[in-house]
């Protein structure tokens, strides 16, 4: 099934570089298992506001070499609970975005973003076009192509429903 | 254009004649390494049976399972997460690896840092094996790729080299090395790429000094780090090598995305203060920085080198008062020499706590530190919580300077030590 396009606001903008994903939820918390739990602790240091104001399809921007560190999956586990669509960042650490690609979630390269947009403008993952829009400004900018592999997996949906696929060369 | 070690074994694992940076191909790992861990292997054997219909694998010598994590077994949650791991292997007659150390340098120990194969693993520190041209990457959960299927797909990624130039200055040790290339070259400099380490000063660094260096390459963005194989590597993997190949190595006009070289003379000890292993210091604008516990050991540290330079330094001296020193040998091999050596009976001497191989004191499993407590540590990581509460802290050294902060109680330099 082709991707559909994620149009949804800016709920956040992570500015630090090398961010440490493992803070969203607060490193005392990662080892939470209950969703509920989680998405309770989740931007707490950030915005305590964050869980009235975002909304289903929403989606998040970070800086370069988001996910540095030791990522665990928890954090992003609670902000898809969140209502959470996907990840916009000027570039990901490899840990971090194979981890969560496996995980069904859509996430796209785009140098250039933090200039793009700002915290709630609205904003389209054009997978077609290979860009992100700015619908509130109607600036955009190229995203970097996924590979194959990564397009598939977000695709189905996460690792396991990919590997039930037939294989294709 | 010729190619770089990396491209000649991506190619060969794929099945073509030659592959480019940039290129998606689908390549059979020679090995598939993991070590059992909660929500990991537990998870890949039932996802196997249950969503694939796989009860047996097909070649069980491609794979090969640790157990280093949580031993020894604090509960019975614990054993019981072992036997799982137990009888798979047993029913697979897949090689199982028990108490012999931490995987990572074990599995160079016993065969599967084969020179020019291509391995993976769920973990990343798995890219140590590089040290003997093994080119192994750490893909997290995508491991279950390899584990139902014959090939994975892979994109074959870029390398950058890093030369290493000039010689060491006495009391500057491996770890020191990496993390000062991680302060000059910055923690994204690889990002998805390979780092390749060459250059006339790569014969400064010991090969256990090389697996140091290769095992932490993800804290420089890499997916692994690879070296070209000298005849000292060679001389280790080889007559342990599981399978026959041709070693390969990079052509003179391969093609790199960056090209960096580090002068080995300039570097003088330096400590990675917390909480991210982004922050190389020099260590000397932290001496009398007062540390309560210190940890030698790891899949990075804790080989005899390591070992070595911390009996010297703490022979005929004592721990100081109140401080915890845990020494963990990389593996029951290394721990063997180093008793042989007499090293064991100089560190016991000196006062540190001496225990057999274990990831567990790298991620607070034991020696848990409580609140407020310091360590100075040659383990991996130096987030928020990594070996205990979340208000510790940690200070990435050498195992030079661990030994000297033992003596003082405070961050020291090793080198009046030395």
């Amino acid at each position: 099934m082709p991707l559909q396009n994620l149009r949804g606001r800016v709920a956040f903008i992570f500015e630090e570089i090398d961010f440490d994903v493992d803070q969203i939820v607060g490193v005392k918390n990662i080892k939470i298992t209950d969703i509920e739990e989680l998405a309770a602790a989740a931007m707490q240091d950030y915005d305590p506001d964050f869980r009235k104001a975002v909304r289903k399809g929403d989606l998040l921007v970070g800086n370069a070499n988001f996910g540095y560190g030791h990522p665990h999956y928890p954090p992003m586990r609670a902000m898809r609970h969140l209502g959470i669509a996907g990840m916009i960042a000027e570039s990901f650490s490899p840990g971090y975005w194979r981890g969560e690609v496996s995980m069904g979630f859509p996430q796209v390269s785009c140098p250039g973003i933090l200039g793009l947009v700002k915290r709630w403008d609205e904003v389209e993952v054009d997978w077609q076009q290979g860009r992100v829009l700015n619908l509130t400004t109607g600036a955009a900018l190229p995203f970097e192509p996924l590979a194959l592999a990564d397009r598939r997996m977000i695709e189905a949906g996460g690792l396991v429903p990919y590997l039930k696929q037939p294989l294709e060369v | 254009m010729g190619s770089t070690i990396t491209e000649k074994i991506m190619a060969r694992a794929a099945g073509l004649p030659s592959v480019k940076a940039g290129d998606e191909v689908l390549a059979k790992p020679d090995y598939v390494i993991a070590y059992d861990f909660p929500g990991y292997t537990d998870v890949y054997f039932k996802s196997m049976k249950e969503d694939f219909g796989i009860e047996r694998v097909a070649e069980p010598d491609r794979f090969a399972i640790f157990i280093d994590h949580m031993v020894p077994a604090t509960s019975p949650k614990e054993e019981e997460l072992h036997i799982i791991t137990r009888t798979w292997c047993a029913e697979n007659n897949v090689p199982l690896f028990e108490r012999k150390g931490i995987g990572h340098q074990v599995a160079a120990e016993v065969g599967y840092a084969v020179p020019g194969a291509f391995v993976v693993h769920f973990d990343g520190h798995i890219s140590q094996l590089g040290t003997f041209g093994t080119l192994a990457m750490g893909i997290r959960r995508n491991i279950l790729e390899a584990f139902v299927r014959e090939r994975i797909s892979i994109r074959v990624p870029h390398t950058v080299r890093v030369d290493l130039e000039g010689e060491l200055q006495p009391g500057v040790m491996a770890r020191d090395v990496f993390h000062h290339l991680v302060r000059v070259l910055g923690p994204s400099s690889c990002r998805f790429q390979v780092l390749e380490l060459g250059g006339s000063g790569l014969s400064q660094l010991s090969t256990e000094g090389l697996q140091t260096v290769t095992g932490l390459a993800m804290f420089t963005g890499a997916i692994t780090a690879i070296v070209n194989p000298d005849e000292t590597r060679l001389a280790y993997a080889l007559p342990r090598a599981r399978k026959a190949l041709d070693p390969v190595w990079s052509d003179p006009d391969a093609d790199y995305a960056a090209r960096h070289t580090i002068d080995l003379s300039v570097i003088e000890p330096v400590i990675v203060i917390p909480p991210t292993p982004a922050n190389t210091r020099d260590l000397k604008d932290y001496l009398g920085l007062e540390v309560q516990v210190g940890y030698l050991g790891s899949c990075a540290s804790g080989r005899l080198e390591d070992l070595r330079v911390a009996a010297k330094i703490l022979a005929g001296r004592q721990v100081a008062p109140g401080f915890q020193l845990n020494v963990i040998p990389t593996s029951q091999e290394i721990m063997a020499a180093a008793a042989n050596e007499g090293l064991i009976g100089t560190l016991v001497a000196a006062g540190a706590f001496v225990s057999s191989p274990s990831c567990d004191y790298c991620f607070g499993r034991i020696a848990t530190m409580t609140q407020k407590q310091r360590a100075v540590s040659t383990g991996t990581l130096n987030v928020r919580g990594r070996m205990g509460s979340t208000d510790s802290e940690i200070y990435l050294c050498s195992a030079a300077s661990v030994a000297a902060a033992a003596i003082e109680g405070a961050i020291a330099d090793p080198r009046k030590y030395w």
